[in-house]
């Protein structure tokens, strides 16, 4: 029965974890741009909704909306103004887009601090537990894992299924036949950068249900959504799935088993002997996120 | 290319043509170094006559400095991106501060110890994670240091999660000093990776991996020595504020705001330059020192700030904003005053005897996944003779040269060079035998000079005068002196192509395998390679040619031609033969009605 509950814990974890990524993976796989600053948005939004749910007693749920709205219009700001210069870079693009989007992460990081200081923080709304034949099921883990879990399908579906969504899977692919399609490159880019953000801020949302927060979690955050994207591998939206189930897993028996620290630790741990093993990833379509091409 | 991409394209910046110097520039030179190294004493001097307040704060900046020069080394001149060196502070500092708690070691001794075990850590950590690269290392570091801090916490012999109190013995005087002399060892290590053979190799693997392996670098060394020695210092310094501060807990000693100014100072400075690190911990250090009184809780944020406009604004930090003013700027490595003589040095014995089959190649098969690259190739190269191979684009060409050169495994078949297999030899070792290769695209190191980029692959193993003998003889053979301080970037392409024929001649190869060496070229600039290529014959040197469109401007100067189609060998023998072979019309021009 214990068995049984860490797993039905670790999938629905593995839900909320396949949205936290999806951020990553998009921006990444549209401009070869990891955003080191996308664990912070996640953490911004999550303690916003903490503000928002303690201050008005409504449902943290209805901020989803409103966050991913608002995070969409921030997120063309500032790729337009941060990102846009140095992806466009040539050669030290990775470089430079790293330094930046390290930049930014702390600078948000810093403000979520100030704003809402520095202890970790988790919401008391949807704590009801029901008991279902013995097992323990968490209505806030429910929650959010069936919804990241759904507006992750939904992304899948918009990437695969609609023109808009396939210029941008088709920008990804490959920038320059994006280009000669009649594809507006620079917009699909400023589109990913604002859609990765706006999927940070929503997992934020449904993160704080779940997990305490504190400003200093970013830096956690944005490399669990890392070890997802790099463990699926890059673009490849199943391998993804598959790796944020697997993580939920571990992550639910490591933390029963081994306790917090442990937990903390898993995945760096699985970022790097992963990485050293197989470094193309768990799906098929996968390839190495890094490679020679320049 | 934008405005904007040049702009931010001068990161790493080839040094410029200001080299060529007389006696009185050089006296010069001498003088000016001179009076930097008198200004840098007395500054580090300076501090030893005030006390209290000051005499912290300019341990505080050192700290900074020999921290951010640590840094420099494996991220700068390498090229690999580390947002975790703070696990050697970390290490450094913890083994300092156990070996002063536990034994009657004095703390001086303690931090020279710590720095050595600091040393065999990172021997063992940057071979695993060096097999990492961009993103993935730079990342794997953060989740190391992050490891580290969370394994401090849960060994009680350390302290655990309440840390470690040192006794406190209040020692600023020598505890500056020993900072200063790892400000030293910083900057020292600074100072031989920018102007040694050493620091080009590290240049190189940053700029282009493969390429620089190609050229006989021995680049997993070359990165994993650059991450142990970038690891040396920190840990001294972590040891030395352990002791100065009498207390360690692991926070404080896997602080994530360290790698977050170290990156910051080096960026401000200029990054992979050898004042960037001093210039931008000096400035910051002093510049936070006044501004953080204001903003106390904002100073991470600053930083944030700054390394964005830092980014966006002069990407190449202050060095690259003095070197448009032609200061700073990094002299060539190991340049003359003048391009020297360029006669052919003595040592290239190895064209003259030795078996008569240079390369020979048997059933070489290379599948990738389903798809079949090559399937049992087999063919002999002998000494000094030219070959040249045709196909269509997909024909195999690239794979033949990738699986010879070591940069791709054979799945089946084998590679034997001067009558010997070549197996497990990377492609580093290839190159030092004798195996010279140009690329389909050429790769040139473009933070570098022409000079350098040749002397780049003169330099495997040679001492530094035959190395520039070398370089010397391998750039006038291809015509290229004249514009020997250029940087490499600014080559037309079709110098670009002499350029890495001279940086394959200056390995002394026995064979040179050239990638589509005609593609794109004019047709002065095809007769200008022809010309090297007749020199090749000249020297000995094997040569074979891939090339997929110009047959005509190498037919007649190939002894062989064979043809490949779809990775399988169609046709071998004299050209005029191979060209009117029905196969060969037909593997190109498809059935003829």
């Amino acid at each position: 029965m214990l068995l049984l509950q860490l797993v039905i814990n670790g999938i629905l974890l593995g839900g909320m974890y396949l949205l936290l990524a999806q951020g990553l993976n998009l921006v990444f796989g549209v401009m070869g741009v990891v955003n080191l600053a996308h664990g912070a948005i996640i953490t911004l939004a999550g303690l916003f909704t903490f503000w928002f749910a303690t201050t008005t007693h409504q449902n943290p749920l209805l901020l989803l909306p409103v966050v991913f709205a608002v995070m969409l219009a921030v997120g063309v700001v500032l790729q337009r103004v941060l990102i846009e210069p140095v992806v466009s870079a040539g050669r030290r693009a990775e470089l430079l887009s790293l330094m930046v989007t390290f930049g930014l992460s702390y600078v948000l990081v810093e403000s979520g601090l100030n704003l809402f200081g520095s202890q970790y923080v988790s919401l008391p709304d949807l704590q009801t537990t029901w008991s279902i034949g013995g097992l323990a099921i968490n209505e806030a883990l429910v929650a959010s894992g069936v919804l990241g879990a759904a507006i992750s399908g939904v992304l899948h579906i918009w990437l695969r299924r609609t023109a808009s969504g396939k210029a941008l899977m088709a920008t990804s692919q490959n920038q320059i036949g994006a280009l000669s399609c009649g594809i507006d490159v620079r917009r699909m880019r400023a589109i990913a950068f604002a859609i990765g953000a706006a999927l940070a801020a929503a997992s934020g949302v449904l993160l704080i249900l779940v997990i305490p927060l504190a400003a200093p979690t970013a830096d956690t955050l944005t490399i669990l959504a890392f070890v997802i994207v790099a463990l699926g591998g890059l673009g490849d939206y199943q391998g993804a799935a598959l790796a944020a189930l697997l993580l939920g897993l571990v992550q639910s028996f490591v933390g029963y088993y081994l306790g917090g620290d442990a937990e903390y630790v898993v995945p760096y741990l699985l970022l790097i002997v992963f990485m050293i093993l197989r470094p193309q990833g768990l799906g098929k379509a996968g390839r190495p996120i890094w490679s020679d091409k320049r | 290319m934008s405005l904007e991409e040049r702009h931010i394209d001068t990161v790493f910046q080839p040094p410029l043509a200001a080299a060529q110097e007389n006696a009185t520039a050089r006296r010069r030179r001498a003088l000016a170094t001179t009076a930097t190294a008198i200004v840098v004493a007395l500054a580090l001097a300076a501090p030893l006559f005030t006390s209290g307040y000051l005499l912290q704060l300019a341990t505080d900046v050192l700290t900074s400095i020999a921290l951010a020069y640590s840094w420099n080394l494996i991220s700068g001149y390498t090229g690999y991106l580390s947002f975790g060196q703070v696990a050697f502070f970390g290490i450094g500092a913890y083994a300092t501060a156990v070996l002063v708690v536990h034994t009657p070691i004095p703390w001086y001794v303690a931090i020279v110890l710590a720095a050595l075990l600091s040393v065999i850590c990172a021997t063992a950590l940057g071979t695993v994670m060096l097999r990492l690269r961009g993103i993935m290392f730079a990342l794997g570091m953060l989740g190391l240091a992050r490891i580290l801090g969370v394994l401090a916490q849960n060994i009680p012999f350390i302290g655990g999660a309440v840390g470690l109190t040192l006794p406190a013995q209040l020692t600023p005087i020598p505890v500056y000093l020993a900072m200063a002399a790892a400000t030293l060892v910083g900057f020292g290590l600074n100072l031989f990776f920018s102007r040694s053979q050493w620091g080009l190799a590290a240049m190189g693997v940053r700029d282009d991996e493969g390429a620089a392996a190609a050229l006989g670098v021995p680049t997993v060394r070359v990165k994993v020595v650059s991450f142990v020695l970038s690891a040396l210092v920190p840990a001294a310094v972590g040891g030395i504020v352990a002791w100065n501060r009498s207390f360690l807990d692991p926070p404080s000693a896997f602080d994530p705001t360290l790698d977050l100014q170290v990156v910051v100072f080096t960026l401000f400075g200029g990054i992979g330059t050898l004042w960037g690190p001093a210039l931008g911990g000096l400035v910051l250090m002093l510049v936070g020192e006044e501004l953080w009184a204001y903003v106390p809780d904002l100073q991470l944020a600053l930083y944030g700030l700054l390394v964005i406009a830092v980014v966006l604004t002069f990407p190449g930090g202050i060095v690259g904003v003095a070197n448009r003013f032609g200061w700073l700027r990094r002299r060539p490595i190991l340049a003359p005053a003048a391009f020297p003589a360029a006669e052919r040095p003595a040592a290239s014995t190895r064209t003259a005897a030795g078996s008569d089959a240079v390369l020979e190649v048997r059933d070489l098969t290379v599948r990738f996944g389903g798809v079949v690259a090559l399937d049992r190739i087999s063919l002999t190269v002998r000494r000094g003779e030219t070959v040249s191979i045709i196909g269509a684009n997909g024909a195999g060409k690239t794979t033949l040269f990738n699986a010879i050169t070591g940069f791709v495994p054979p799945t089946e078949g084998a590679v034997l060079f001067e009558g010997a297999a070549l197996a497990p030899i990377s492609a580093f070792e290839r190159a030092r035998l004798g195996i010279a290769r140009t690329f389909q695209i050429p790769r040139l190191m473009d933070s570098m000079t022409v000079w350098e980029n040749v002397l780049l692959a003169a330099g495997n193993g040679r001492r530094a005068a035959h190395a520039v003998d070398q370089a010397a003889w391998a750039l006038a053979t291809v015509g290229l002196e004249a514009m020997w301080l250029e940087p490499a970037e600014s080559l037309t392409p079709g110098r670009q192509r002499r350029l890495e024929l001279a940086r394959a001649l200056a390995l002394d190869p026995t064979l040179i395998l050239l990638d589509e060496v005609m593609a794109g070229m004019t047709r002065d600039e095809q007769e200008e390679i022809r010309a090297v290529l007749r020199r090749l014959k000249e020297f000995g040197i094997a040569a074979v040619a891939g090339v997929e469109h110009v047959i005509a401007a190498i037919a007649d100067l190939s002894d062989r031609m064979i043809v490949l189609d779809q990775g399988r060998k169609i046709a071998e023998g004299p050209p005029e033969a191979v060209l009117r072979d029905p196969a060969v019309i037909h593997s190109y021009l498809g059935e003829l009605q």
